[in-house]
């Protein structure tokens, strides 16, 4: 168990400017967070591969030797606190077990929430950030039976899918999903999820492996992706594009012998490229929450639909074009031409499925909302 | 010895009357051009004193003066060496005074004393309909469709002191053809497939909508545009005299016949200077790409790509149908009431169309789609969402509809928005919608519901019953109210121009 200081000087230490995984273990091993802070700081003289890594990038030094003077492990500590973030380390009981022998573990994790919500069963979902409908209110489907079912809901916090499966999961009552963030705690990204950010670390917990105030810069995101990988006992990719991030997640999960799931979709769906990819290198299909239970070894006898729709079932015209937008997104013209009726007659059935929440227009495409539409 | 011959400069897409004053006396030999002269008039001295040797006539070697009247008006351009050589060559006695009354002269001359064609001549020749005009043979078709005066083409000076002379008569010219063959508009039956691009087409053309076609690479917004003139009817007497004044003046070649009597197509490159679009920059103040489309269509693809001081100049001649083009002292207007066509990408990868397409970030689309600026949006009444054509009717060689078939419709149309309004439905103001565009009670029901969503703002509101107005006026049978289906395709063709992305907020 190390001290209250050490943390503060480990937290201030992560938020160094280009500070690195490789570099804070490498930094931190065999010495206190103490010693390695006065180490990067220019305080204490660097050890023989921290000295050689000054010479490898010269510019690191006065980097850190400013970041120094701007993050003191007191501010550090002081934010962690005001936030209520948690500066966990390896051998804290709140460390994710699986994280302990991992090849690429984080040398410090930031946590708000109750951690408690890693203890349960955990299933990652994760996919696009421009999903179509339909992949969105799958993700939301799976979020939800799955967190009824007492699983938690690992996932990313991002646009699209992520969202969609975090806002699922808590619509299941005692869900306690987890989240793993690629920014800071604080600054919740992308804004528009601040009301989501806060919502799962009410119920469940979020992680960041880097200390409040961190940018959601790019290269950020596909490290959070391994560690999000690594706390799920299974990953299940809803939609990705050809060269997704959740593609990331998916390899990182298979290089750790975690079972990846893909959603099959549309072959000529530019957002299914992905998980259409990934089925053909071998991953799971998945259609239910079913199977994930199945292969979690869980009870799956009360599985099912947890939703039921109230909505009365459109007649005629609007039936007919409806049952077209069961499948792929249609607009007027498809509808039209495969229904042989004039443009006029397919915006008519079409506006008025819009009018009735069956179906949802964006730039002229409908997509058919089923009973998760209002969380996507 | 003292000679005043009448000409003509350009003055924006409009002829002003200038005599040219020329005074042959004793004194230091100098040839002086005065009366606000440019530069590229200033230069035809050499041009005037090179072409009368040329012909055969000594250069006075005494001091000649030329005024080019009303002097407090700033000229500009070759028209006027033409008259020059002949006022010279009159005060100097070589030709005689009443063999040149009653004429006016127009044209460029070469050093070798041949008569060379110059832009502008129509309008020209528009003010000085009370002579017989002489013109280079190049522009006599173009001078004889606008004036009613005699046109008198000739090729080379020599000639012209033949006929003065009465040693000849004038010169009976094979008038050659300038303009290209026009060929003919593109026609709507190349179009494959996209019933609903094509029908926004016919609407735009019918009701005169100004109309912006949002889709993906390929999927042939340009290809639509460029067929919109073909929908359109042909100019009337008075507009057709208009346009063609207007290329004459711009040096747009004029079709063979002289004068232009289909709408003009113009498709302006994102990259064209602010004047080369709106006019002006010279100090005859040529007219831009917005007047060349005068009663024709103005196609600016890439929509976003153009500068942002265009996309607001265009603004005022969108709503005036006429741009006033000016430099320090001067100023002219020039028509320019045109049909607006504008292309773009839904989103800079752009595959922001289809839902689960698109690549960009939401930061990205919001400044692609936020450099066009919201007035310029608001012009436009279709907002048409265009996308690839699907492959079956690309292999099935089906052609659709002919452009002919499509004006027929685009035509009864048009007569039956003038027989009820005097105007096209795109003219129609929000009080005037209330009398001509009634609206059935479940269409107003659909309308209603979109207002209260948030989805339609109330210009938004006008723009579809405007849209509607026109696609009832298309319809078999005449149409006084606007019913539910007419106002769900209205629907269908205003496209939001934010990103997909965006509109799909969180819950």
């Amino acid at each position: 168990m190390i001290s209250a200081v050490e943390r503060a000087h480990l937290a201030a230490l992560a938020g160094f400017d280009h500070m690195t995984t490789q570099r804070l273990l490498s930094l931190c091993s065999g010495r206190s967070p103490v010693e390695a802070y006065a180490m990067a700081s220019g305080a204490a003289p660097p050890s023989p591969p921290i000295a050689a890594g000054f010479r490898r990038f010269p510019e690191l030094a006065s980097r850190w030797r400013a970041s120094a003077q701007t993050a003191t492990p007191d501010d550090a500590a002081a934010r962690c606190e005001s936030l209520g973030v948690r500066i966990v380390v390896p051998g804290d009981p709140e460390w994710p077990p699986q994280l302990l022998d991992d090849p690429r573990r984080p040398a410090v994790l930031f946590m708000q929430g109750d951690a408690g919500a890693l203890g349960r069963r955990r299933v990652g979902i994760v996919g696009t950030r421009n999903p179509t409908r339909r992949g969105a209110q799958i993700a939301a489907r799976f979020g939800d039976e799955l967190a009824a079912a007492g699983v938690c809901v690992v996932s990313g916090l991002a646009l699209g899918v992520d969202g969609a499966a975090h806002r699922g999961a808590l619509a299941a009552a005692s869900a306690a999903p987890a989240a793993v963030v690629a920014n800071g705690h604080g600054a919740p990204y992308p804004r528009r999820h601040r009301a989501l950010w806060e919502q799962v670390a009410e119920a469940g917990v979020i992680l960041s492996e880097w200390p409040p105030g961190t940018a959601p810069e790019p290269f950020r995101f596909p490290q959070r992706n391994r560690i999000l990988a690594a706390v799920s006992e299974l990953v299940i990719v809803v939609e990705s594009r050809e060269r997704g991030g959740s593609l990331i997640t998916a390899r990182e999960a298979a290089e750790r012998g975690i079972d990846v799931f893909a959603v099959p979709g549309p072959i000529d769906q530019r957002s299914c490229v992905g998980t259409n990819s990934l089925l053909e290198d071998g991953a799971t299909p998945v259609a239910s929450t079913e199977t994930i239970l199945v292969a979690l070894g869980l009870d799956n006898r009360r599985a099912g639909r947890r939703r039921f729709d109230a909505r009365p079932r459109p007649v005629g015209d609007e039936s007919v074009a409806l049952d077209l937008c069961r499948g792929e997104p249609q607009h007027v013209e498809s509808v039209a031409r495969s229904e042989r009726w004039d443009l006029a007659r397919a915006a008519m059935a079409l506006a008025r499925l819009e009018r009735a929440g069956w179906v949802a227009e964006s730039g002229g495409w409908f997509e058919r909302v089923d009973e998760y539409g209002d969380l996507v | 010895m003292f000679a005043s011959i009448p000409s003509a400069v350009l003055f924006g897409a409009r002829g002003h009357r200038v005599t040219v004053e020329v005074h042959v006396a004793k004194g230091l030999p100098g040839f002086h051009v005065v009366g606000l002269p440019d530069e590229s008039i200033r230069e035809s001295r050499d041009r005037v004193r090179a072409a009368v040797m040329s012909a055969g006539v000594p250069w006075p070697d005494t001091k000649v003066t030329v005024n080019l009247a009303p002097s407090q008006q700033r000229k500009s351009g070759s028209g006027l060496d033409l008259a020059i050589a002949v006022g010279v060559m009159a005060a100097s006695g070589r030709l005689p005074l009443d063999a040149v009354s009653g004429l006016a002269f127009i044209g460029e001359l070469g050093l070798d004393g041949s008569i060379r064609p110059i832009p502008g001549v129509a309008p020209m020749a528009g003010v000085l309909a009370d002579l017989d005009i002489v013109v280079p043979v190049a522009n006599a078709h173009e001078a004889w469709v606008v004036s009613d005066s005699r046109v008198r083409p000739v090729a080379h000076l020599s000639e012209l002191l033949a006929v003065c002379d009465e040693r000849a008569p004038w010169p009976d010219h094979d008038v050659e053809v300038v303009g290209l063959d026009r060929r003919p508009d593109p026609d709507l039956g190349d179009v494959v497939g996209q019933p609903m691009a094509r029908r926004a087409l016919e609407i735009a053309a019918a009701g005169g909508h100004h109309c912006l076609f949002v889709g993906s690479p390929g999927s042939g917004k340009t290809m639509l545009a460029a067929r919109l003139p073909g929908l359109l009817p042909a100019l009337q007497r008075d507009e057709a005299l208009e346009v063609t004044m207007i290329h004459s003046a711009a040096g747009v070649s004029l079709p063979p016949e002289g004068l232009v009597t289909r709408p003009p197509y113009r498709a302006p490159h994102h990259t064209s200077s602010e004047a080369s679009i709106v006019g002006g920059g010279s100090h005859s103040l040529r007219p831009g790409e917005i007047s060349i489309a005068h009663c024709g269509v103005l196609f600016m693809d890439e929509l976003p790509e153009f500068n942002r001081k265009v996309m607001d100049t265009i603004r005022q001649p969108l709503e005036d149908g006429e741009v006033r083009v000016g430099r320090a002292l001067q100023h002219t207007t020039i028509p320019s009431r045109f049909q607006l066509v504008a292309a773009m990408n839904p989103c800079p990868c752009g595959e922001g169309g289809r839902p689960g397409g698109c690549e960009c970030g939401e930061a990205q689309v919001a400044k692609y789609s936020g450099r066009v600026s919201g007035p310029l949006l608001d012009r436009f009444d279709l907002r048409v969402r265009v996308d690839r054509p699907v492959v079956d009717d690309l292999l099935s060689g089906d052609r659709g509809e002919s452009s002919a078939v499509v004006a027929q419709r685009v035509a009864i149309a048009r007569a039956r928005a003038i027989a009820r309004q005097g105007v096209v439905n795109a003219g129609l103001s929000a009080a005037d919608l209330d009398l001509f565009a009634p609206v059935s009670s479940e269409a107003l029901t659909v309308l209603r519901d979109q207002m209260e969503r948030g989805r339609l703002s109330g210009r938004g509101y006008h723009r579809i019953r405007r849209v509607a107005r026109t696609i009832a006026d298309l319809g078999v049978e005449a149409t006084t109210t606007i019913d539910e289906p007419t106002i769900a395709l209205a629907l269908e063709l205003r496209a939001d121009v934010r990103p997909i992305g965006a509109s799909r907020s969180a819950a």
